[in-house]
This record gives structure tokens, C-alpha cells and sequence, in this order.
């Protein structure tokens, strides 16, 4: 598998929506399931995606047609039921902007503690430390716990973080816009250089404006499986008429 | 290996985010457990007499620190992997870093509290030979410890029965292991002695580490080779029992 390569083949991934799962130990252990309550939800049905190194692949489809989890999957953080997901090289996963955040730690060290999170060593976040304060532009404020930020501040410093982390393929959910408009428009900017380095962007998005910016190729989900797989233009239109938004 | 300065850092933000604006900060870690010994020791030491031992208070303060260790890991790795749920369901990162990380921190403490303990029970008892013994039985406890911390951390994710129960559990426990007596003390009956010593996996600890730091003597060697198979057992069944159900994680928390 090269770096930067995605490979989902027939991947499949039913959820327990029950919200009492009353499951015992012995069930757990021996690989039964219990019967009875609402039947579990089809997030992802035989997903088949093929996506080459450098290539920028926008996801779309309705609320609970598969996004998300086909994210989740090929990010490794929820396995597959049948089928597989494979990333090659490495993996920054963009689910939310600021997670796992030590809100007594300033910024400086919520970007160490956020670094490790996404596999960095110590010497390769000092390395970027500068570059990440100043795309943050949270100036002396990068001293200070970010309990302390505002909502706006928060996110910034996550995107910069992220941004700035080396990979071979970055999946985004939703994170895109983040802060003023003249920062979600260097966060863009941002991923386009990315991009242009070669990285691998998968994006999840209901913004049909910023898929179209930034995607080439789109994949229309729906009620978790592949509608239309193609280039970015037509990819949209399918999803318009799907979505019964088509404006003439 | 790639994830230990993670690791280092998940062991700071536990620190930090338990301490924080503490005018005492780190060093409530070590009170809690001395004003803990107090109280035991005037409840144990003054009032009931349970046993007899020469220097009693750190008699007691040896086989507690044990306890406290073994009991707040496992108390603080229960909830652990739920109170960080939403990092699990959002990054990718070896899932065992986080009980791992609430073992060290209560491991840190530990040490600096057995070293107050150590450094006089020394000056006013002296050493023995039997102390070269010390980081083998350490290590051997922090590996039970770890093992059964993962052990419990994961199936809390599960089953939310298992931090009650187990605080359930600790309670008793904790009267029945030779922390203020030893097993002699209160039974002439050698099975019920042997039962004490034996069944209970966290009496070799306490009274190995006991020997060789307050005795100045050689624990026996089936006590020794107990704390080292139950050690590696609990270790390797802990981790065995994570890696199998981990990878749910994300959906359960």
C-alpha cells in the first residue's frame, strides 16, 4: 500500500442503538448478542472506495447516510463488521477541533499534549511549535490555560495544530470552518497547500459550496451506501437532486 | 515506543488537571495518604490493639502505603477510558495510555510516599541485606497493579457496575489483609493463617515489601515467587483481556 492510499472494500458496520446495551459479561465473552429492542442501524453497506494518493475527495449525502462512520472506520477509531479499511502512510484525523485539550494547560502545552495525540514525537512538535502559534494567532494569549479561551480561540489553535501535523492522508469532519471568515479562509488556504504537497484529503461536508472549492472527485452517500462516486461538478448536481435542493 | 512522549504527557495533564489551583498542588498526593496513616494509626496503634509490633506506626504505614496504592489505582483506572470518551471517539491513539497514565500518577505518589516511609524507618531500624530485594517486589506490584487496572478500566467501559462493585469490594478487602496485624496475630488456626496469606493476592505484596523495608528480613520464597507469577499473571491477562475488547471502545464510551 503506498503512502497517501485509501482502500475501503465492501465495508460494512451495523450500530446497537439501543440505549440501555444490558449486556453481561458472559454475552460479551463469548460473542453473543442479545435479542429483542430496536434492530441495529446499517451505518455502512458493502462501501467500496478507491482512492489514490494526492487525490481530493469530498463526502456528502444526508444526516445519518454514513459520513461520519465512514471516517471513523478509515481512521481505524471504529471497526469495520465485515470488509476492510486501509490508509496508507500516516493518518491525521480532523473529527474535532481541540479534543482531548487539557484545560488547565496553556496553549503551548496543549500543543505538545495534542501532537502526541496524533503520534508526534517531542522533537517534531518543537519543530513547528513556532509555525503553529503564529497560524493560531492567538498571540500572548498562547500562555495562558485554554480554559481561559474563547470558543473561537479554542478551535483556532486545534486547526493549527492540525494543520501542521505530517501526513499522507487527512480526514476531515465538518471542521473546516472555523473562527472569522478570514480565518476559515486561511484555513483553506491552508489545506490547498497541503494538498498541493501531495497529502490525501477525504472531507465530510454539508457545505456544497466548500466540497465544490476543494474537491475534485466527490462520493454521494446514502442510507450507507456508495449513490454516485465521480468528479466533483456532477457529484454535486447528484446530490442537489437527491436532496431535492436543485435551483434552476 | 512512538507513543511514550503521549504517555509522559497524559501523566502531566492527569497531574495537572486533579491539582490545579491547589495552593498545595502535587504535594496533596502525598498528605492525603500520611493524614490517611494517622488516622489509622490512632484507630489500629492506640485504640484497638489489634497486634503488637515494635515501631508500630511504621509497621502499619509500610503495609498502607501498599494498600493505598493498590486501591486508588484501581478506584481511579474504573472510570478512567469514560471520563475521556470524547478523545476516544475522536482520535486514534493506543487506547491503553489512559489507565496506564492513572497508574503512574498514583505509582509516583506511591513512590515518594514509600520513600518518606523508607528513609525512617531506616535511620530508626536500620537496613538489611533483604533490601536488594525492593525493586523486584516493586516492580512485580506495579505490574499487578497495572494489569488489573486495565483489567477493571476496560470492563467499566462495558459494564458500569464495575467501579461500585469494585469500591464495594476494596472495603472488605482491605480488612482482611495484613495491613495492621499480620496473619499470626489473630488466628492460631493454620488453615485460616495459611487462608489469609494465600487466597488473598494482595497479602504476598504487602508482606514481602513489609519484610524487606521494615523487618530487615528475606520474605520466604514462595512469597516472592507468588508476587512475581501474580505480578506477570495479572499483567499479562490485564493486557490480553484490553487488546480484546478495546476495539469497540469508540462505539461503548
Amino acid at each position: 500500500m503506498q503512502p497517501g492510499e485509501i482502500v475501503l472494500e465492501d465495508a460494512s458496520r451495523a450500530f446497537d442503538i439501543r440505549g440501555d446495551r444490558g449486556r453481561t459479561v458472559k454475552e460479551l465473552l463469548l460473542g453473543k448478542a442479545r435479542a429483542g429492542g430496536p434492530p441495529p442501524v446499517q451505518a455502512l453497506r458493502d462501501v467500496s472506495l478507491r482512492i489514490e494518493p494526492g487525490e481530493t475527495v469530498g463526502i456528502v449525502g444526508r444526516n445519518g447516510a454514513g459520513k461520519s462512520s465512514t471516517l471513523r472506520a478509515l481512521a481505524g477509531i471504529v471497526p469495520l463488521d465485515s470488509g476492510g479499511a486501509q490508509c496508507g502512510g500516516r493518518v491525521v484525523t480532523l473529527l474535532e477541533l481541540g479534543a482531548g485539550f487539557g484545560r488547565d494547560f496553556d496553549g503551548r502545552e496543549n500543543i505538545l499534549l495534542n501532537g502526541a495525540l496524533h503520534g508526534m514525537t517531542r522533537a517534531e512538535i518543537e519543530e513547528r511549535m513556532d509555525a503553529i502559534i503564529a497560524f493560531s494567532e492567538l498571540g500572548e494569549f498562547i500562555g495562558v490555560p485554554v480554559k481561559t479561551y474563547s470558543s473561537g480561540m479554542y478551535v483556532r489553535l486545534g486547526f493549527a495544530i492540525a494543520a501542521h501535523i505530517p501526513a499522507d492522508v487527512m480526514l476531515i469532519d465538518e471542521v473546516l470552518a472555523v473562527g472569522d471568515e478570514a480565518f476559515q479562509r486561511k484555513c483553506e488556504q491552508r489545506i490547498a497547500e497541503r494538498v498541493q504537497e501531495g497529502v490525501t484529503l477525504v472531507l465530510v461536508s454539508h457545505d456544497a459550496a466548500l466540497v465544490e472549492r476543494t474537491c475534485e472527485r466527490v462520493v454521494v452517500l446514502d442510507g450507507g451506501s456508495v449513490a454516485f462516486d465521480g468528479p466533483a461538478l456532477e457529484g454535486m448536481a447528484h446530490y442537489h437532486e437527491m436532496m431535492g435542493t436543485v435551483t434552476a | 515506543m512512538r507513543y511514550r512522549f503521549l504517555f509522559e504527557q497524559m501523566v502531566r495533564r492527569e497531574l495537572r488537571r486533579k491539582y490545579q489551583g491547589s495552593a498545595l498542588g502535587v504535594a496533596w498526593y502525598v498528605v492525603n495518604p500520611l493524614v490517611l496513616m494517622g488516622a489509622y494509626y490512632l484507630m489500629f496503634g492506640v485504640v484497638f490493639k489489634v497486634a503488637e509490633h515494635e515501631d508500630y506506626p511504621l509497621f502499619l504505614m509500610v503495609g498502607l502505603v501498599v494498600w493505598i496504592f493498590f486501591s486508588q489505582s484501581l478506584l481511579s483506572a474504573a472510570p478512567a477510558l469514560l471520563d475521556q470518551g470524547s478523545l476516544i471517539r475522536k482520535a486514534r491513539f493506543p487506547r491503553e495510555t489512559i489507565p496506564a497514565a492513572v497508574v503512574a500518577v498514583q505509582a509516583v505518589t506511591f513512590a515518594s510516599v514509600l520513600a518518606v516511609v523508607a528513609v525512617i524507618t531506616f535511620a530508626l531500624r536500620g537496613v538489611g541485606a533483604s533490601v536488594v530485594l525492593a525493586p523486584l517486589l516493586l516492580a512485580a506490584l506495579f505490574a499487578f497493579v497495572l494489569g488489573l487496572s486495565l483489567l477493571v478500566s476496560v470492563l467499566h467501559a462495558y459494564f458500569r457496575d464495575v467501579a461500585p462493585i469494585l469500591a464495594a469490594i476494596l472495603l472488605p478487602w482491605f480488612f482482611i489483609s495484613p495491613i495492621f496485624f499480620t496473619p499470626g496475630d489473630i488466628t492460631g488456626n493454620a488453615a485460616a493463617r495459611a487462608a489469609l496469606e494465600w487466597l488473598n493476592p494482595a497479602a504476598p505484596f504487602i508482606t514481602s515489601i513489609r519484610d524487606v523495608i521494615w523487618g530487615g528480613v528475606w520474605p520466604s520464597a514462595p512469597t516472592v515467587l507468588y508476587v512475581i507469577a501474580a505480578g506477570a499473571l495479572a499483567l499479562a491477562g490485564g493486557a490480553a483481556l484490553f487488546r480484546r475488547m478495546e476495539a469497540e471502545l469508540a462505539v461503548v464510551v
